[in-house]
């Protein structure tokens, strides 16, 4: 199973969808454009504390975060 | 009668004050767990490496490499006014205060200003506002990793 965590005030969302499933990826790759075009970033893990940030959605990332876009304090 | 009596205060026996922050440590990083601030910070903990999460846990804070310019940033625990760049000393330079926008606890605001810095540094950079650092920002309140 692949996820999605999207930061919110409750710590994160957690979507989980299976990445074999067409139905379930389609809801996934929906749910990764409508935050991005809203100003979340993707970013997803390529290694132990190594991180890359996505702009389009990637079939075969287990784990995607998302978090709103960044302002100066 | 003296004030501690007065108060009733009692002074914590030798070795209390190391067991008592023991006691809060654990609280924190067990007790705290499904709290809001307790999954941004276990979300956080997966997502540094390994001498970063050593770092954080030890120190409070943690340090990244800016995607760009290759400079050190420090990102202490907090959700604002809590990042600064240093030098190869490890002296603190500017400081950068940005966060994503909502009220996030503080384990998100920290792990997306460190995806921001390793990945984005110049968009970081183009919207933080600058401070001047000094210790009253960066006093390590709590060990929180």
């Amino acid at each position: 199973m692949a996820i999605q965590i999207v930061m919110d005030r409750t710590g994160d969302s957690r979507h989980l969808f299976n990445s074999h499933d067409a139905q379930e990826l389609a809801k996934a790759e929906q749910r990764f454009y409508e935050l991005t075009k809203v100003g979340f970033t993707a970013a997803i893990r390529t290694g132990p504390g190594q991180v890359c940030q996505i702009r389009s959605f990637d079939p075969n990332a287990e784990e995607t975060v998302f978090f709103p876009r960044l302002v100066g304090g | 009668m003296g004030l501690s009596a007065m108060f009733g205060i009692r002074p914590l026996p030798p070795g209390g004050r190391s067991r008592k922050r023991a006691t809060r440590a654990l609280f924190i990083s067990h007790g705290a767990e499904s709290t809001p601030e307790g999954r941004s910070l276990r979300l956080l903990r997966r997502w540094l490496s390994p001498s970063q999460r050593e770092q954080f846990g030890r120190r409070g804070y943690f340090e990244v490499i800016g995607s760009d310019s290759g400079k050190r940033y420090r990102i202490h625990a907090g959700a604002s006014v809590n990042v600064c760049e240093i030098d190869e000393r490890g002296c603190l330079q500017e400081g950068l205060c940005f966060m994503p926008i909502g009220a996030l606890p503080i384990g998100d605001v920290m792990l997306a200003q460190k995806i921001a810095l390793e990945t984005c540094e110049r968009e970081v950079r183009a919207v933080a506002r600058r401070f001047t650092p000094n210790g009253f920002h960066f006093r390590q309140a709590r060990p929180l990793g």
